[in-house]
């Protein structure tokens, strides 16, 4: 019976025990037969199976790695930790170098030397090379090198370089030899506590970071690792600290765009922003009555509060024309004729080339941050309605669902332009950016929505979030490639 | 001090003043204090080099932590040299990085240096305009080191046509060795010299 209740999450107190397995045995044919089972891989296009570590499930997974080489290769725990460490912890081919050429292999990894050296010990007491001072002959001690040198000499040795950082990559003493030391030899010479725990720290870092599989997520203080099954631009969540990054490189989140092309934009954007703040002021006139006005909100589609003209924040053209299938302010307009103007012609076209594509990416960057704070007065206006006898809190809720997916939605869109920016001219980029301006112009009107709900008749809204977010997958679909 | 340090140091200083280099007169060190926290190296020019004839001046610092990290060393002497700042005299050699051993020694570190004026490594420069030369003007590189070697460290071969040149920029009120700085840094050619210098 106790067995039952452990397996059957969350069953009710009061329930009897075989009513309760009727229930579950009712609720689970019931799954089985109503909701298709459905492989999310093929269709999520984001989708990425990784799994949040502690610290101590990391050690556990790496530990078990590492017993696993000792057992097949028959090698001490500590060298077969070096040999994964220094093959991205790759098991299959590691055994594979070694059942290959053993001596060689050990011997590329640094832990066995290429020639050994041989020591003629005579009498009870030597010299120790780095510290020149006579020790008896049981104190010394060397790696598989055989450069033998005192222990104290070894511990000073050790803790120099791990204050220096150094941890998985500590050398013999001795002129010329790069052979590693082994972390069961480092800790037998390491007695101080602090000097232990700072070893076992700093590799530990090395590990996780030379294992292709695991990135430490890149939220302040946070010491969560991210296990990713494949090594992939996907997008992962910490479950700790809620940092959202791309699991390959690390940085924040780019679909579409991959790791190299948003690094050359970024990079870009640092160098050009200057130029590009210059340009793109904060508030822009009303094309009709030219009153000046600046941006309160996420949502690009204007209306004006003096003339109530409705007009698109980004390129002023009137707003109907954007309401159609078409929406082409996303889209730049090369100029056909460029090929036969002059070098300062070319180059002017280019700088504006690359404004309208960070204007838009600026924009949106600024729209999300506005959305934010547009949840605030959300808030503020919901708790009015309540007040008011407009519906419960319950039923204003689904307009927190919608925000969260606009800022998903627009967070994807802002990524599309680097990748327009840089993608070749032809076919593929019109089918792009068409789709672009697809996405653009649900999640304007998304958002326009958004802003005016004055109902708890959430079946528009509902309807245009999933256009909306059908829009961004179908994008990511047929463009994210990774 | 650590203790550690000052017994190497000890050792290691009698070990360069007996060894068979000082008798050749090819490498020398000094107490420049009691501490034997800082030294002054020298080192003679190789022979079938530039530097051939001159003697060069090593400001050796020694840290607390030798020999498990390496000393600090920089030339004293100004020296024209790929892999060593005409301007601060600092040193990118290997051994005094990250292939530092703690079983090294100062007269292995001496002797490097040696070695690394008789063969240069101009794709690992510390001084990128010495370098570019090196690289396309050995000529040009070797008359330039060679004059160095005779103004700073004593090296015996005077080149009149390099002194003639300094000498009309000094005469122009330019300092000597910025004037030399800048005819080197551009092959000897006074008018580019001058344009930089005045510009």
């Amino acid at each position: 019976m106790e067995e039952i209740m452990t397996t059957s999450q969350g069953c009710e107190s009061d329930m009897d025990c075989s009513d309760n397995e009727c229930y579950e045995d009712y609720y689970n044919i019931n799954d089985d037969s109503d909701i298709e089972q459905v492989d999310p891989r093929k269709v999520d296009p984001e989708y990425f199976e990784f799994k949040c570590l502690y610290e101590e499930e990391v050690d556990r997974l790496l530990n078990e790695t590492v017993e696993t080489l000792s057992n097949i290769l028959h090698i001490p725990p500590s060298l077969a930790k070096v040999l994964l460490h220094g093959h991205q912890w790759n098991i299959e081919e590691v055994t594979r170098k070694y059942h290959d050429n053993p001596s060689n292999t050990l011997i590329t990894s640094k832990i066995e030397p290429v020639t050994t050296h041989s020591n003629i010990i005579m009498g009870r007491y030597m010299c120790c090379p780095v510290c020149v001072m006579p020790h008896p002959v049981d104190k010394f001690h060397s790696l598989t090198c055989g450069h033998l040198f005192c222990r104290d000499c070894w511990t000073m040795h050790f803790e120099v370089q791990i204050n220096q950082g150094i941890s998985t990559g500590i050398a013999c003493m001795a002129r010329e030899c790069d052979v590693l030391a082994p972390e069961d030899f480092v800790l037998r010479h390491l007695t101080r506590p602090n000097m232990r725990e700072k070893y076992q720290q700093f590799s530990f870092q090395d590990h996780v970071k030379s294992h292709p599989e695991l990135r430490f997520c890149p939220g302040p203080n946070c010491s969560i690792v991210v296990h990713g099954r494949e090594i992939k631009a996907k997008r992962a969540i910490c479950t700790q600290c809620k940092t959202t990054f791309c699991f390959k490189c690390g940085c924040d989140y780019h679909a579409p765009t991959d790791c190299q092309v948003i690094k050359k934009w970024l990079t870009k954007c640092a160098d050009d922003s200057e130029t590009a703040n210059y340009i793109s002021a904060h508030t822009k006139d009303c094309p009709k009555c030219h009153i000046c006005i600046e941006k309160n909100g996420g949502c690009n589609h204007m209306q004006c509060y003096n003339c109530k003209h409705d007009f698109c924040w980004m390129c002023l053209g009137d707003w109907k024309s954007h309401g159609s299938e078409y929406y082409e302010c996303s889209r730049y307009r090369e100029n056909p004729n460029i090929a036969h103007e002059s070098v300062h012609a070319q180059a002017r076209e280019a700088l504006k080339k690359y404004l309208h594509y960070y204007e838009r990416w600026e924009n949106h960057s600024k729209s999300l941050k506005l959305e934010e704070q547009t949840l605030g007065k959300l808030r503020s206006r919901i708790n009015q309605k309540v007040m008011s006898g407009l519906g419960t809190w319950i039923d204003w809720q689904y307009l927190f669902t919608a925000a969260n997916l606009l800022a998903k939605c627009r967070y994807t869109l802002q990524y599309t332009y680097p990748y327009a920016y840089y993608m070749d001219a032809g076919p593929r980029k019109e089918l792009f950016e068409y789709q672009q301006a697809q996405l653009e112009a649900e999640i304007e009107n998304l958002s326009w929505k958004i802003e005016r709900a004055e109902t708890t008749d959430r079946g528009d809204l509902e309807n245009q979030m999933d256009i909306a977010e059908k829009r961004r997958t179908t994008l990511l679909k047929d463009f994210l490639d990774v | 001090m650590a203790n550690i340090a000052a017994q190497r140091i000890k050792r290691e200083f009698k070990e360069v003043i007996k060894s068979e280099e000082v008798a050749k007169c090819a490498i020398k060190v000094e107490l420049v204090n009691d501490s034997y926290t800082e030294l002054k190296g020298e080192i003679a020019g190789p022979p079938d080099t530039p530097y051939e004839g001159g003697t060069f001046v090593l400001e050796i610092k020694v840290p607390e932590t030798y020999p498990f990290n390496p000393p600090k060393v920089r030339f004293m002497t100004k020296i024209w040299h790929p892999n060593i700042s005409s301007v601060t005299g600092a040193i990118c050699l290997d051994i005094l990085k990250d292939q530092w051993a703690a079983a090294m020694t100062l007269r292995t570190v001496l002797l490097s240096l040696q070695a690394l004026l008789s063969a240069a490594e101009p794709d690992d420069p510390q001084d990128a305009v010495v370098a570019k030369q090196y690289r396309e003007n050995l000529e040009m590189f070797q008359i330039t080191a060679r004059h160095w070697t005779n103004v700073y460290a004593g090296g015996p071969h005077v080149n009149s046509d390099c002194d003639d040149k300094i000498r009309r920029l000094v005469d122009m009120g330019i300092e000597e060795h910025q004037a030399r700085a800048a005819l080197s840094s551009y092959n000897w050619d006074l008018e580019r010299a001058t344009e930089q210098l005045f510009s």
